[in-house]
């Protein structure tokens, strides 16, 4: 996976920043396509949850980076410039969501409602068992745990702390505490689940 | 079990929990064709401003040829003005210069007055003529 520093150790961007520079806007967009769209679709999903409209989105941030690409001024990293957008298309659509729902018929909704209390409350798939667990988190720990293990796989540990803070415009120590405090959750939840042996458990799904 | 028997199984199911959550928690996969219709999307956004800048375009010089239109029919009825001013003038001095000219140079006077029209005419055309020329020679 592309990594948004450079093999030479060079400040991160600053090749897509020195393109632009150059007036070069479309090979400059085409740079940071490549190495953000994963993370932008990512990103997107943590927060929308819903992989439709987090694609949707991912693009739509991307088409406003593209359109104001030209005018980016260097004040922020152009990482977090990228984040900032895209949290913001993700905002938007989480708010149309909710103008939606609000419009939506109740008597609809109910029986879309009964119908879910009616399907199997228990997965045979253990780890969808710990993902639901994940999902049922309070938001600010679920996306913090959630973009933590999406990225660890392209970073290191402290790096990937770095990476989620920036992709969700927080401190880094907000981050580690809101880890710690998912971690500790998901262990208490997972000991009410009644299990033997929550440790053997969890060793399964490893 | 003592408290440290505690804290250690409580690192290992940390551990464990570390673990599962690495494997368990992957990276949704960007979907396929995601690049493409991307570069569809922005091919759409530029048609877009194209066509948003062609109907600008097009209102703008609708509305300049409308202003034209405006000039070019309030010049009209201006001509039409000093036609008409001019008729009703001509009639008027015709009104009095006949009996005075009568009076003046007997009943064939009256011819005198388009004689002089005539003499007026032709010495303009001549001088339109004569400058045509000298801009065509200078020209040549």
């Amino acid at each position: 996976m592309q990594q948004s520093v450079r093999a030479d150790g060079g400040p991160p961007d600053q090749d897509i920043v020195e393109l632009l520079r150059g007036g070069a806007v479309e090979t400059a967009f085409e740079r940071l396509v490549s190495r953000y769209e994963h993370k932008v679709y990512r990103l997107c999903c943590s927060i929308l949850r819903d992989p439709d409209e987090a694609q949707d989105a991912a693009q739509e941030s991307l088409l406003r980076v593209w359109k104001a690409l030209p005018k980016y001024d260097q004040r922020a990293s152009l990482s977090t410039w990228i984040y900032t957008i895209t949290r913001n298309r993700c905002l938007t659509a989480i708010e149309r969501r909710r103008i939606q729902e609000s419009l939506a018929d109740p008597a609809v909704e109910l029986e879309v409602e009964s119908g879910q209390a009616n399907a199997p409350q228990r997965d045979e798939d253990q780890g969808a068992i710990l993902r639901e667990l994940v999902e049922e988190l309070p938001d600010r720990y679920r996306k913090a745990l959630t973009l933590y293990y999406y990225e660890e796989r392209a970073y290191y540990e402290e790096r990937a702390v770095g990476e989620v803070a920036q992709m969700l415009g927080v401190p880094e120590g907000t981050v580690k505490t809101n880890l710690q405090r998912a971690r500790a959750l998901l262990l208490e939840r997972i000991r009410t689940l009644g299990l033997a042996d929550p440790a053997q458990w969890l060793e399964k799904l490893a | 079990m003592n408290a440290a028997d505690d804290s250690q199984s409580g690192d290992g199911l940390e551990r464990a929990l570390d673990r599962a959550l690495q494997r368990n928690l992957l990276a949704p996969a960007l979907p396929s064709g995601f690049r493409q219709r991307l570069q569809a999307a922005m091919i759409r956004r530029v048609e877009h401003n194209q066509a948003t800048l062609s109907a600008a375009l097009e209102r703008e010089h609708e509305a300049q040829l409308a202003e034209l239109r405006h000039d070019y029919v309030r010049l009209r009825q201006r001509t039409l003005g000093t036609l008409i001013g001019v008729a009703f003038a001509a009639g008027l001095l015709i009104n009095f210069a006949l009996p005075w000219i009568s009076a003046h140079f007997g009943q064939n006077g009256v011819f005198a007055l388009p004689a002089i029209g005539v003499a007026v005419g032709l010495a303009l055309s001549v001088r339109v003529w004569w400058r045509r020329s000298s801009l065509a020679r200078l020209l040549s």
